[in-house]
Order: C-alpha cells, then sequence, then structure tokens
C-alpha cells in the first residue's frame, strides 16, 4: 500500500500522467526545438557578421549587446509557441476531462475548483519550463562559443516568457471550461490572441487611448522583457489576468452549478479584474535590468532629472505612424517616464500617417512646458530632449563621461546549433515521447 | 435513510424532471426503471450534484443535504464514459482509492474486487483500449473503491453479457449485503427484477411507482384491473 497522500498529490500526479499521455505537449517540444534553432543560428549568424568588422565604437555598443542580438531573437521562438502550441496543450488538459467523463467522476471529490485547476496550472507551468530548456541550451551553447552572458537580462527575459506563457495557459483554460468543445476553445483563445495584435495594430495607427492599451498586451509584454524592462504595473496586470482566467476556468469547471450562477460569478471575477487592472494602471516603479541600460538615461542625467520637480508637459505634433515619433518615444520618453515621475505627453495630429500634415505649420515641432517656461525643438534624440529640459530647468547638464557601453562583439559562426537543435533536440524529444508514454502511462 | 423530495429540472422547455420523490434505505439494492429519456440519468447527475436541480431537496436522516456535501453521501457512476483513457486500469483504481480517500482497505479487498470483477487481465490495459463492457467492469470497482455509503450507477449491466451481468448482479448484491447501498439505474426489466430489493418506476420525468415488486404489481393490478406478477406488466400498467 502506498503512504497516505493528499489528494491533492494525486490530482497534481493525474495531471502529470495526463500531461505525458498529451501528443500535443510532445509536439510542441519537438517543435519548440527548431523553432529556437532557426532564430538562434540567424541571430549567431548577424552578430558574428557584425562583429567581423573589427569590433564596436561608442554609439553603436547597443548593436553588440547579446539581449537585443540574441536573446530577444531566440526566445521569440518561445513567443510563437506561447500563442500557437501552449494553448493547445492547455486546452487538452482542461478539456480532456470533460469530454472522457472523468469531471463528472473528479467533481464528486469536495475539493474546491481553484484547486483543481491550479493543479492543471501548475502541472502546464512544469510543461512550459521542459518547453522553455530549448532557449536555455542555446544559452550553454552561447557560452561553448565564449559569448558573454548577463544573468540579470536572461533572467528578466525569461520571467516574461513565463509571465506569458501564464497569461495563455489561464486564457486557454478559461475558454476550454466554458466551451462545451475544445475546437471551440482553440478558436475562442485564437480570437482573444488576434484581437491583442490588432489591438497593436490600432495603437500604432490610432495611438492615443489605443497606444496606452496596447502597453498591456501580451505582445507589448514581452517587448519590454526582451528589452530588460521590468515595469511593475505590466506585471501586476498580467498577473491579475492570470488570475481572473484561472477564476474564470475554476467557476466553469463545477457543472454541478447553475449556469446563471456561473456567469454572475465570472461577471464579478471580471469586474474585480478590470477594477485591479485600471488601478495598477497608476503603479510607476520599473526596472532597467539591461546590461547597457538600453531602457535608462545615462545615471548621471537621471540624477539631474530627479531634482527637477515640477511636472514637464510635453506636446509631440507628430503622427501615429510618423517615424520619428516611433524615434522620440524608443530613444526618449520611455525613458523620461522612468527618470521623473511627473511628465505629460500629449500627441497631437490631424492623420495617422501625418503625410499630408507636413506642409503644416506646426507639424513636427515639440514643445516643453516646465515651470510656466516653454521651448519648442523638432529634434528626436535622447541628447536634444535633455538639452532642452535642462534649459527650462535652468539647470547645468551632468559632464559626460566614458562609461559608454561597447558591447561584446562575438565573431563566431553557430558551430553545432544546427545539430543540437535540428537533430539531437527531436531526437531526445522523440525517445523521451517513446520511453515516457510506454513506461508512465 | 435517504429522502428525495419534490426534485425538478428543466432543460429549457422540456421538463426533465417533475417534482421527484422517493426515499433510499440503506443496505439495499435500489433498481431506477424507465424508459429512453424518462429522466433516470438526469436524476442521478442531479442526486450526485453534477448538474444543478431547478428544486426540490435531498435529506439524510431528516437533514437537508446540499449539493456540495452530496459526494458524503453518493458516488455517480455515470453511464458510457472512459475517463483518463490513455491511463492503466491499475493506475486509475489506485487513483481512485487515494483521490477519493477510500476507507483504509488492505490489498486484499482491493484485491477482493479485482477479482470479483475479472479485472486481473486488465490491470495493465489502458481505459482507453477497453471493450465497453470492461470498462464498466472497471468503473464498478472505482465506485466500490469510494467511501460514498450510496453508489448511483447509471445502466451497471450494459455492455456485459449474460454470465457477466449474472455473476456481477450477484457480486454487488453481496456488497449491498455489507452495508453499501446500491441504486441503479437498469433498463432492463428482467435484469432489474433479478437483483434489486426494491424499485423507483420513472417515466416522463415522473415518478409513477415505488415499491418491492409485490408492492408493485399490486398497485399495477389496481390500474390494470387485470392480474400482474411479473414487473415488466407492472411497469407498462404504470408508465
Amino acid at each position: 500500500m502506498r503512504s497516505r497522500r493528499s489528494p491533492f498529490s494525486w490530482l497534481l500526479e493525474k495531471e502529470a500522467r495526463e500531461l505525458f499521455a498529451s501528443r500535443s505537449w510532445w509536439v510542441m517540444l519537438l517543435v519548440i526545438g527548431p523553432l529556437v534553432g532557426v532564430s538562434f543560428i540567424s541571430a549567431v549568424r548577424t552578430y558574428a557578421e557584425a562583429s567581423g568588422l573589427n569590433g564596436t565604437a561608442a554609439g553603436v555598443g547597443e548593436a553588440f549587446s547579446p539581449l537585443v542580438g540574441v536573446w530577444a531573437p531566440t526566445f521569440s521562438a518561445c513567443e510563437i509557441a506561447a500563442a500557437f502550441l501552449l494553448p493547445f496543450v492547455a486546452i487538452r488538459l482542461v478539456s480532456g476531462d470533460r469530454q472522457s467523463g472523468a469531471l463528472k467522476l473528479e467533481l464528486q471529490h469536495p475539493m474546491t475548483a481553484l484547486a483543481r485547476i491550479s493543479a492543471k496550472a501548475l502541472v502546464l507551468l512544469g510543461a512550459w519550463l521542459a518547453a522553455i530548456a530549448a532557449p536555455l541550451l542555446a544559452v550553454v551553447l552561447w557560452r561553448a562559443y565564449g559569448g558573454s552572458l548577463y544573468g540579470p537580462e536572461l533572467w528578466t527575459i525569461l520571467a516574461g516568457h513565463i509571465l506569458n506563457a501564464g497569461l495563455t495557459v489561464a486564457l486557454a483554460a478559461a475558454t476550454a471550461s466554458l466551451a462545451e468543445h475544445p475546437s471551440t476553445a482553440a478558436i475562442l483563445t485564437l480570437t482573444v490572441t488576434v484581437g491583442t495584435w490588432i489591438v497593436n495594430f490600432i495603437a500604432a495607427v490610432q495611438g492615443g487611448v489605443w497606444d496606452r492599451i496596447a502597453a498591456y498586451t501580451p505582445t507589448a509584454m514581452v517587448a519590454q522583457f526582451q528589452h530588460g524592462l521590468v515595469r511593475l504595473d505590466v506585471v501586476l496586470i498580467a498577473l491579475t489576468f492570470v488570475g481572473a482566467g484561472l477564476a474564470i476556468a475554476a467557476t466553469w469547471m463545477r457543472l454541478g452549478v447553475a449556469i446563471r450562477r456561473r456567469a454572475s460569478e465570472s461577471f464579478a471575477v471580471a469586474a474585480l479584474a478590470g477594477a485591479l487592472v485600471t488601478a495598477c494602471t497608476f503603479v510607476t516603479p520599473s526596472w532597467d535590468w539591461s546590461e547597457n541600460r538600453m531602457n535608462s538615461f545615462p545615471e548621471a542625467d537621471e540624477a539631474t532629472l530627479k531634482q527637477i520637480h515640477g511636472p514637464l508637459r510635453i506636446e509631440a505634433h507628430l503622427a501615429p505612424e510618423d517615424p520619428r515619433r516611433a524615434d522620440l518615444e524608443r530613444r526618449a520618453l520611455s525613458k523620461l517616464r522612468r527618470a521623473m515621475p511627473r511628465v505629460q505627453v500629449d500627441y497631437v495630429s490631424a492623420t495617422s500617417i501625418g503625410l499630408f500634415e507636413q506642409t503644416s505649420a506646426h507639424y513636427g515641432e515639440i514643445w516643453y512646458e516646465l515651470n510656466g517656461k516653454r521651448a519648442m525643438t523638432r529634434a528626436t534624440t535622447a541628447d536634444s530632449v535633455l538639452e532642452t529640459i535642462y534649459d527650462l530647468a535652468g539647470v547645468n547638464p551632468p559632464p559626460e563621461t566614458d562609461d559608454v557601453f561597447r558591447g561584446h562583439p562575438l565573431a563566431v559562426p553557430p558551430k553545432g546549433a544546427a545539430a543540437v537543435f535540428y537533430g539531437i533536440w527531436p531526437a531526445l524529444v522523440v525517445a523521451a515521447a517513446f520511453f515516457v508514454r510506454r513506461r508512465s502511462v | 435513510m435517504i429522502q428525495i423530495s419534490h426534485l425538478a429540472k428543466r432543460y429549457g422547455h422540456v421538463t426533465a424532471l417533475g417534482d421527484v420523490s422517493f426515499s433510499i434505505r440503506p443496505g439495499e439494492v435500489l433498481g431506477l426503471i424507465g424508459p429512453n429519456g424518462s429522466g433516470k440519468t438526469t436524476l442521478f447527475e442531479c442526486l450526485a450534484g453534477v448538474l444543478p436541480a431547478d428544486g426540490g431537496v435531498v435529506l439524510r436522516n431528516g437533514q437537508p443535504l446540499p449539493v456540495h456535501d452530496r459526494s458524503s453521501a453518493f458516488f455517480y457512476l455515470p453511464d458510457g464514459i472512459a475517463p483518463w483513457p490513455q491511463q492503466k486500469v491499475r493506475w486509475v483504481l489506485e487513483f481512485a482509492k487515494g483521490f477519493f480517500e477510500g476507507r483504509p482497505r488492505g490489498p486484499a479487498e482491493a484485491g477482493h474486487y479485482v477479482q470479483t470483477f475479472d479485472l486481473e487481465p486488465l490491470l495493465d490495459a489502458r481505459i482507453g483500449e477497453l471493450s465497453k463492457g470492461q470498462r464498466k467492469r472497471v468503473l464498478l470497482v472505482l465506485g466500490l473503491l469510494t467511501p460514498a455509503p450510496v453508489l448511483l450507477a447509471d445502466e451497471p449491466f450494459d455492455g456485459l453479457d449474460l454470465k457477466q451481468t449474472r455473476e456481477i448482479g450477484a457480486a454487488l448484491r453481496s456488497f449491498a449485503r455489507d452495508g453499501r447501498t446500491l441504486f441503479l439505474s437498469i433498463h432492463q426489466i428482467g435484469d432489474a427484477a433479478r437483483f434489486c430489493d426494491r424499485f423507483v418506476l420513472l417515466s416522463g420525468g415522473h415518478v409513477c411507482g415505488e415499491g418491492t415488486l409485490d408492492e408493485i404489481t399490486r398497485r399495477a393490478e389496481t390500474v390494470r384491473h387485470a392480474r400482474t406478477d411479473n414487473l415488466e406488466d407492472a411497469f407498462l400498467a404504470l408508465t
């Protein structure tokens, strides 16, 4: 006889066994290797070609950051897997019980629905961590090539992809629990995923409030983590969505509860999540874990900006699709918002592309207003933005330092990577699938 | 004693159960008899709490038994399911024992069920590979391994051959003698008459008879004004 175990541990074992029995998980594992391989090999080749120009110089060092040059593209394979493969694994695990009739048996244990869905979520988290072994193999290869690794940025990118997977799992679990059939759940999940892409597209075209909403889509969240940026508001909002998705999944697993009550409980969860998300948008702390501080101004500038207390208002006459606006946002304003808490940025434009506004007298102007003083420039570089702000505030710019990130050039080909990702990984996955399914299932 | 009182369930405009009342006595084998679509499965699912009822109450020893506590009284074995199809029978039975926190039993008792239901040759087969009858036997053992005092089995003999039906029916009766209450939904009236102590006749979502074979046939005679000496005739007279 086995020693007495808790029902939850039995459920956890059952979910793990169901995962091992699920072809969708093995297919995801099989596919993620070559996906990572394509991205990694192509990134390392490009990195090597750029590094082959005898190193780098200050100012273009960012190009030689492994975070942007190698890890962001390599881990982007995880984003594809999370969007197109992981939902099927999650739906299989949640819908399978309903389809086979096992749910009706399991529901007769007085365990809470939240505990049931937690068991599934924990096993799916484990499943995702196993899949993430593929990009971690790329890290091992990179080290073997003599590449530089900066732990904090690697952990950040990993955390971003785990959080993104959490969102996918929560969404898929909720749809699988809501829908009668797995195919309906898959359609609903992919609809939401495509919906977030549409939000990103509208934001790029329309700007305004769409821009703010788009900052919290999974794509935008992953992009921030891939740049070494951790924003507390984004993390909290993602966790709220994960919690809400799992709570809705748990609600709809309770087949013995009237549909009307389940619907009203789901609306309550959605309303609570909406309130929490709104509250989280006011949370400002963020951390830049990139080695080259790509999301921050130099430390001396940040210290100077912290001394400027007045609210700063910036009015940029640039259309959403104008590349100068993207430049201004990426190079200066996103960093400024992190350094100065009281910054208000307003974009003014009559069209989305700005092409027909070029002849307008004020188009392209960027107005700064601080302590009643106003100044205007058309430049979108970080230096010009800082210079204008220092002028308005009447503070001296900090002295320039030589402390510039010069990057980590590495001119080596991705030796052995093809064999690892296109040969060894798939072979290992197939062998493991054969062994595990035969032995434990 | 479990009393089911005025249980009702509707699917939109269709009444699946209308004002269903009857009782379940400890240690009996109670047969639920009714034609297809009479509401047998709906009744079991409402009792087990896996389907919400629209009205009615379940009392245990006179006290209401709320839905969230139904598992302390009932364990329901649905018909036509193949739970955890990729798992082996051996593990499924272990899981049932562990997950549902079955009464501590020695391997001998668990082994007794396996032997009685002739599962030994199937222990290393996957649930999904079993025939309907084999699956039925596994599910019956699964139900018997749970601690619930009342086992609700939907069509327990469906898919079994005549020999198996008789053997398993006899085994179920012996488990009932040991204190387990069995409530079996059976559409083969002959089987029901052979194995059950009492019967609940269900037709169109309504109880049209409850009692022992004698009580039901007597009631049928008053309806038919003719001699009725078997359950089939009584069932036809009352439904």
